[in-house]
């Protein structure tokens, strides 16, 4: 009567294992952008402007087209936070390191933070003042 | 061992016009790959691409060329090609595109790859062709290529295959 279940194969059991390295597509930097000579604005879309040109100059047409995001901006400060591909993070802060001036005028980017998770952004422990 | 270590890819120029071809010239070629790779990859493409970078040979009336660049930085030039999409000579534009066959590590391979394409290309030019006195030339370098390989695969061993090969080369 068992005969017929003993002739059935028994059922293979399959595994699948995921190995995440990075568990974050993005990159989160927190940047400010500092002028030699103070007095100079710029609003959100020439700040867009110069880092997509600052990517363009370095890495060429392929790096402007990357997924760059300006998440906040203030235009009083010039910091921002940006988002970027976690392939692309090199490419940005290189040439952001690199970029030296904007319509003439002598600047430089200050990276305050940077993280793969956005959340890390909100505390910064260099910036704690211990009483 | 310690040496530089170089890729060589195999293209052929395509356009619809027949003057395209015969205005190919090594250097305008490598400018406009220079020019080509700066505009896609931005200066770090131009500096990283150009130290290794040559255009070893090109024949105008098959449109081929073959590129040399450093093994660390080709996937850059590979990339680059789909851009160019005109070829200027003395100021008239050729709409054209650049088809990689093949990517090898040294000439060699890159040359034996080539024979092997000829020899296809041959058979295929056969059977599109039209006139008959086309027909009758094609019909004699098809078996006289057939003979060279015969030849040339008796004497595999030895290392005169090389001469072969470049006779077999259009």
């Amino acid at each position: 009567m068992w005969s017929a279940l003993d002739k059935m194969p028994a059922p293979a059991t399959t595994y699948e294992r995921i190995v995440y390295r990075n568990p974050s597509e993005h990159h989160y930097m927190k940047v400010c952008l500092e002028f030699q000579d103070h007095g100079v604005g710029l609003n959100v879309a020439q700040f867009k402007q110069l880092l997509i040109s600052a990517l363009k100059d370095l890495f060429g047409e392929v790096a402007a087209a990357l997924p760059l995001d300006v998440l906040t901006y203030e235009e009083k400060t010039l910091s921002a936070i940006l988002r970027i591909c976690s392939s692309g993070l090199v490419k940005l802060w290189s040439s952001l390191t690199l970029l030296g001036s904007y319509k003439g005028k002598k600047c430089a980017f200050r990276v305050i933070q940077v993280s793969p998770f956005l959340l890390a952004l909100s505390g910064n422990s260099r910036e704690l003042v211990l009483d | 061992m310690v040496r530089f270590k170089h890729r060589y890819l195999l293209c052929e120029v395509v356009s619809d016009d027949p003057r395209c071809r015969l205005s190919l010239e090594d250097r305008a070629l490598g400018g406009l790959i220079r020019d080509t790779i700066a505009r896609v990859h931005g200066t770090f493409g131009a500096a990283s691409c150009s130290i290794g970078f040559a255009v070893r040979y090109l024949n105008a009336y098959t449109g081929i060329v073959l590129l040399r660049c450093r093994k660390e930085f080709y996937q850059l030039v590979c990339s680059a090609l789909p851009f160019i999409t005109y070829l200027e000579n003395k100021g008239h534009r050729y709409p054209c595109f650049l088809n990689t066959l093949h990517v090898g590590g040294t000439i060699r391979t890159c040359q034996k790859f080539l024979i092997r394409y000829n020899r296809r290309q041959l058979l295929i030019l056969l059977q599109n062709c039209t006139d008959e006195g086309e027909r009758e030339a094609i019909q004699k370098s098809v078996t006289k290529s057939c003979l060279l390989e015969e030849r040339s695969d008796e004497e595999e061993l030895s290392d005169s295959g090389g001469e072969e090969a470049a006779e077999a080369m259009e």
